[in-house]
């Protein structure tokens, strides 16, 4: 078996793991931002070099390179990306713009509106008309879609997006107008609506579509350069790349909607927290990822890290396809604590990478959490952070919370505590808000703490959830890229169909499922990938006549892309069973009196790719660990001598009891009081609450 | 039923009974948790609901009301019926003993005479109690129905003179007893509805209130009944505080506005709304003394709770957006509603329509006076059109089906100083999630043909309103058209020298020999084919249009936005150049000496 290399590229780091016989190796470099190919072919050197190989024998010898690229998000963070136009049915020009109404929040008529990457006078329209049942109402003007190409040519437009009323339904007329924009504007990036997200309403096909045009170029530019570059090194293979769905898919799948790429790498973090914890044990998973500017929380259900299509708002504009849910809040290590009309607020402003806290030294004049964690003891000046690259400084940091103690009428230590409560009461609510909008009782999972901040509140965050368990993998810093190699190869796509279940058209349904399947076969083999290798969920959409949210659900799951037989005339009584037993979970109850409707087909494909083992159990003997010397901090009930641990040298069967600190290369884990860490044979972190029912500590 | 007790309702309410002393951070903890579960029970009601205006329009409200009918904690949805839902409750809780209220109960009140909305509004709420069995919390859930079982489909009436043409008033009906469904009540409640949809959009609001009923009983494990009153009482004290802190900045005064509704449905013109804000310190009242009283008067009669409802959506969006939202703001500002005005109408009065006019122009009153104190946090929260604005056939199988005009569009979006109006709708309403021509056609027999902005419809300003749009389509059916036509002689108005917005408009069997403008109401039947057109007023322009920076002027006339004729006549300027080839450029020198010219005219005016 040859190896398979997973690479993730952060603001401030690349990381990679390398997979070799299920065993897998993590290393980090310094990214490049001029050109981050650069800082990816280092890394592979470094691999090779690990491997005693020269780089083009490694990379012949690499079944899979895998890469989970935020360059998408950059774009849209930056908004610097193509000058875009659409190219939309007349009469319907401005659906961008009223955003079905939404404003992000209904208090504040101060809220500037979002950049629009369609200005009006790029958001253009021809006259046609496609009816819901696909029947041409009007014939397309070609003259006029050339014209209005010609006025698109004058605005220097590189990218166009083209998206039709039912076009999803009937494509015929996008077809034709991407093969006039092809002879009138050559040169120019197409994006479909109908390829790029196939389904009702239009504003969030044309939303999808238009964000797919910006970002476009650039995505397919890096791929391009990208694959280049390893190509030349000596790479054989089709380069795979992270998608936001959690699955990974060839770089020529992802050209035909470079979108997809879209919050991929939180995506990759997740998928590696199931892989994990799962096979630790646990299927039911609480992922929270703190780093410098944010806090993600996303969750494993039953094993498995769901992706969702539907109101997915990402920096303002709706991007309608798969997506792992993770939430962001703003509060991360950078994240700043003031006094907002007499009470502590704690971000969402951020101090950044740059200047970052005031603890860093490099100019930070705003106390941050990062900040508060040093006042409270939890990090230290003495000790060397981020694996070595520098150490912390208290100049200026018990000044910045003396003013914040000032204002509330008591002293800094008080004020840094009360910040660490107010971010810990707001990731809290976070996390209450997404478990209860699946209606998931928290304390009914393990957490899984990663990212550089994430260990530091972990303990904290469970007690307040009601969590018992916490893990904290050793490679929780390179999760990311752990996450790329655990991904299997996967296609979701869906298309709609409206139609009352009792009177479901069977020849169209399996028409629409067969032409999926054809799709994904194409793109499979060409991965190298047998059709018979790939699992096929054929899944169904539906909900109750007037409902505007469908329920998904599998009809089918087959190994192998070519058995269609399930689809006669059962699947009508099979789906209105299925979607009733969902609704009666979902929402307890059943409209005995109503027909519910299909609204859509989906499939899922995937194919199962080798993962890192993970080693789990307790068959080390249990050991108290000594710990390495004493600080003063305050871990929630008043400062008082706290034992700190150096995380490298605890092993296997080691345990330490809170209140106490471990300091590891990349993050810091605080044991709060009542609980205990452990490690496993893999030597990976497990923190129990010891007065939880049947929970005894080790003494 | 009666001013007596809307007085009672509307009443100033102690704060809870509590030795306990909570900390300003835990009090916020507590409150987010509150909000979170409101938060949980409108999302689970949005998604498992039918009706487009529930699930589409997110025309739902979660509210948490203490044990003393405040307004304790509230949630997503649009504050119009945020400020609204404690006063249906505080009569069921008048009624505490009498209807026999338990643990596991639930109830549903709608009537506009006992402190509800519009009928349509139907108002699910539920108990929780504390260890020792006293009432802690009500939790409510609220959403606007797609009928009500009157003698129109979706309850709008605009010929009604008594609410019992309207459909089924509800004070206070018991849905669940101590955890079991009251089968017969609400077959009751299913009957008078003519969508067979109720039946299970009814089921999702108790549902909805029952799981967040069971999240705040965790709640009160968490911290105890004691330490939740006390946050609540520090909650609402530290609204109240923030606000009179923002009232004590204002200057002292007499800030006055008139707003007028085009007619009533009867055809009586210009009916008004007066409004007097008076700023003395720390305290605010509003002052509704002045508006119209004629008791002669048809269909713009807003509901007591309605009327500071709108108000408060208003003096609200003055504020800082971050001051909680809770019954802090009804213990800062007052509120005068003279008794029989079309503000607090007498009993039985029909109430649907006056949820549109005049609680619309209370709203847009109550901004125009606060526009001399804050220009920078004044713009209307409103929605101007006329309703109902329904379309209404039957399906092969004869089932009624309605489309209700919640279509995508723009409306009303007007300037705030500093920012141009723009999205489709004020903030406050940006919750509402408009339907789209994918999912009308799909279940309605319609051909949409336009959506757009309307060019040179925006209302003209140094900072302008959003142009509103034409939204015209065809049925391919016949069918049944309801509409009730306003804000075409009164527009919105501009503020601080911005121009009002333009005004909306209707027609129907446009193209056809016998097209017709809608100038008062209709009740139309209208053949297969008929194509209806409805402009939407666009928003109002803030402070001079000749100040507006004649480079944003530029950007507007390449959006096609305005025209280059508009840019010259309105706002003075003139470009060089064409639109065509995107060469357009200021013509300085020419700018100049045409926005000279107009302000001679003016002055000379």
């Amino acid at each position: 078996m040859g190896y398979r290399v997973g690479i993730d590229i952060g603001g401030t780091f690349t990381d990679f793991a390398l997979l070799k016989d299920r065993e897998v190796t993590l290393f980090k470099n310094l990214s490049t931002p001029e050109d981050r190919s650069i800082g990816v072919m280092n890394g592979l050197s470094k691999l090779a070099e690990m491997e005693n190989l020269p780089l083009a024998d490694f990379l012949g010898a690499c079944d899979a390179v895998v890469h989970g690229t935020t360059i998408a998000d950059n774009t849209l963070i930056e908004m610097n990306g193509a000058v875009t136009g659409l190219i939309t049915t007349e009469g319907f020009r401005d659906e961008m713009e009223y955003r079905r109404g939404y404003k992000e929040d209904i208090w504040d008529l101060r809220l500037a509106p979002p950049v629009q990457i369609t200005p009006r006078r790029r958001r253009l329209t021809v006259p046609e008309r496609i009816l819901h049942d696909g029947t041409v109402h009007q014939p397309l003007d070609e003259a006029a879609v050339r014209a209005q190409c010609r006025r698109l040519a004058k605005q220097g437009v590189e990218s166009v997006a083209i998206s039709f009323l039912f076009s999803f339904v009937n494509p015929q007329h996008e077809q034709r107008v991407a093969q006039i924009v092809a002879q009138e504007l050559p040169g120019v990036q197409v994006s479909k609506s109908h390829e790029v997200l196939p389904r009702a309403p239009e504003y969030d096909r044309t939303s999808t579509t238009v964000v797919n045009a910006y970002v476009a170029p650039r995505v397919t530019h890096y791929l391009e350069n990208l694959v280049r570059r390893v190509r030349d090194a000596g790479y054989a293979k089709q380069l795979m790349v992270m998608q936001a769905s959690g699955g990974v898919m060839t770089r020529d799948y992802i050209q035909g909607a470079p979108i997809r790429v879209l919050a991929s790498g939180p995506a990759g973090g997740v998928i590696g927290s199931a892989h994990v914890g799962t096979a630790k044990g646990h299927r039911n998973i609480l992922c929270v990822d703190m780093g410098g500017t944010s806090y993600d929380i996303s969750m494993v259900l039953d094993g498995a890290a769901p992706a969702v299509a539907g109101w997915n708002m990402h920096h303002r504009y709706l991007v309608g396809v798969p997506m792992v849910q993770v939430e962001t809040l703003g509060a991360g290590g950078g994240s700043i604590c003031h006094v907002h009309k007499g009470e502590i607020a704690v971000g969402p402003a951020s101090a950044g990478a740059s200047p970052g806290p005031i603890c860093y030294g490099r100019g930070g004049s705003q106390p941050t959490i990062t900040d508060a964690l040093l006042m409270l003891g939890i990090l230290s000046d003495e000790a060397v952070f981020a694996g070595g690259s520098f150490s912390l400084t208290r100049r200026g940091v018990e000044d910045a919370f003396a003013a914040i103690g000032a204002d509330m009428g008591y002293g800094a230590e008080d004020a840094a505590f009360d910040c660490w409560r107010i971010v810990n009461a707001n990731m809290t609510l976070g996390v209450r808000r997404i478990t209860a909008g699946k209606g998931i009782a928290p304390q009914d999972m393990v957490m899984l703490a990663y990212g550089g901040n994430g260990p530091a509140f972990a303990c904290t965050q469970a007690d307040e959830l009601g969590i018992e368990t916490v893990l904290v993998p050793r490679a929780s810093p390179t999760f990311s890229a752990l996450g790329t190699l655990v991904a299997d190869p996967r296609i979701d796509e869906e298309r709609s169909h409206i139609a009352a279940a009792d009177t479901l058209d069977i020849a169209r349904v399996r028409t629409l499922w067969a032409d999926l399947a054809a799709r994904a076969k194409g793109y499979f083999t060409q991965a190298g990938f047998p059709a018979d290798s790939v699992t096929a969920r054929y899944q169904m959409n539906m909900r109750y006549p007037g409902q505007n949210w469908s329920l998904s659900f599998d009809a089918r799951v087959t190994q192998g892309l070519d058995d269609l037989s399930f689809v006669d005339e059962t699947l009508r009584d099979l789906a209105i069973r299925s979607f009733n037993e969902r609704h009666m979970a979902e929402y307890g109850h059943v409209r005995e009196d109503e027909m519910p409707e299909v609204t859509g087909i989906r499939l899922t494909t995937s194919v199962e790719t080798p993962s890192p083992m993970v080693v789990a159990g307790f068959t080390a003997p249990p050991v108290a660990a000594a710990p390495a010397r004493q600080r003063r901090a305050n871990l929630g009930r008043g400062y008082e001598p706290v034992g700190i641990f150096a995380g490298p040298d605890l092993k296997p069967g080691h345990h330490v009891t809170g209140p106490a600190i471990i300091e590891e290369s990349f993050t810091t884990i605080a044991v709060y009081p009542g609980w205990q860490a452990r490690l496993d044979d893999a030597g990976d972190y497990r923190l129990v609450k010891l007065d939880a029912l049947g929970v005894m500590g080790f003494p | 039923m009666s001013f007596e007790l809307n007085r009672r309702l509307a009443a100033h309410r102690p704060p809870l009974p509590t030795q306990a002393n909570i900390d300003p951070v835990t009090a916020s903890i507590i409150r987010g948790g509150m909000e979170t579960i409101c938060f949980e029970a409108a999302t689970h009601l949005g998604r498992a609901a039918s009706s487009p205006i529930i699930n589409q329009s997110n025309e739902r409200n979660a509210c948490i009301v203490d044990a003393h009918g405040r307004l304790a904690g509230s949630a997503i949805g649009t504050p119009h019926l945020t400020f609204v839902s404690q006063m249906t409750v505080r009569y069921g809780l008048e009624m505490f003993d009498e209807f026999d209220w338990g643990p596991g109960d639930v109830f549903l009140g709608n009537d506009p005479d006992y402190g509800g909305g519009h009928l349509p509004d139907y108002n699910v709420y539920a108990p929780v109690f504390d260890e020792s069995g006293k009432l802690l919390l009500v939790q409510c859930l609220q959403a606007h129905q797609g009928d009500t079982g009157g003698k129109d489909p979706g309850g709008f009436t605009l010929e009604a003179t008594d609410i019992f043409t309207e459909g089924l008033a509800i004070p206070c009906l018991k849905l669940v007893h101590r955890g079991e469904h009251r089968k017969d009540v609400i077959k009751l409640v299913t009957r008078n509805n003519r969508f067979a949809s109720f039946a299970g959009d009814l089921a999702a609001m108790i549902s909805g209130v029952q799981y967040a009923v069971r999240l705040l009983q965790g709640l009160v494990a968490k911290w105890g009944a004691d330490a939740i009153r006390a946050a609540i009482n520090h909650s609402i004290d530290q609204s109240e505080k923030r606000v009179r802190e923002v009232v004590a900045g204002w200057p002292d005064g007499v800030y006055e506005a008139d707003v007028f509704i085009d007619h009533d449905t009867a055809g009586t013109k210009d009916i008004r709304v007066h409004v007097a804000c008076t700023v003395a310190g720390d305290q605010l009242t509003v002052d509704l003394t002045g508006t119209d009283d004629r008791q002669s008067l048809v269909g713009v009669w807003n509901t007591f709770g309605n009327s500071r409802s709108y108000i408060m959506t208003q003096v609200v969006a003055a504020m800082d957006p971050t001051i909680v939202k809770n019954e802090g703001f009804f213990h800062a500002v007052d509120m005068l509603i003279p008794e029989g005005c079309i503000a607090q109408p007498p009993p039985n009065k029909p109430a649907a329509l006056g949820s549109f006019h005049p609680a619309c122009e209370i709203t847009e009153a109550v901004c125009v006076a606060l526009s001399a104190i804050v220009p920078d946090r004044s713009a209307p929260q409103v929605y101007k059109m006329g309703m109902p604005n329904a379309v209404i056939g039957f399906d092969p199988q004869g089932r009624m089906w309605m489309d209700q005009g919640v279509d995508s569009r723009t409306c009303d979006t007007s300037a705030v100083q500093g920012i141009d109006g723009w999205g489709s709708c004020p903030a406050a309403l940006g919750n509402l999630l408009l339907s789209q021509v994918e999912d009308a056609e799909s279940r309605f027999p319609i051909v949409n043909i336009s959506r757009e902005m309307t060019q040179d419809s925006e209302g003209a300003g140094r900072w302008r309103g959003q142009p509103g749009s034409l939204n015209s389509k065809q049925v391919t059916q016949p069918v049944m058209a309801m509409t009730w036509m306003v804000t075409h002689d009164h527009p919105l108005r501009g503020l601080c020298g911005g121009d009002d917005a333009s005004p909306y408009s209707n027609r129907f069997r446009v193209g056809a020999p016998d097209e017709y403008r809608i100038d008062l109401s209709a009740t139309a039947q209208l053949p297969e084919g008929s194509v209806m057109a409805y402009q939407y007023g666009g928003g109002a322009g803030f402070g001079p249009a000749t100040d507006r920076d004649p480079e944003a002027v530029r950007e507007d006339v390449l959006d096609e936005i305005i025209s280059v004729a508009r840019a010259r006549d309105r706002y003075g300027v003139v470009f060089t150049g064409t639109v065509e080839e995107y060469d357009l450029a200021v013509d300085t020198a020419a700018t100049r000496a045409r926005r000279d010219a107009m302000s001679m005219a003016v002055a000379a005016e």
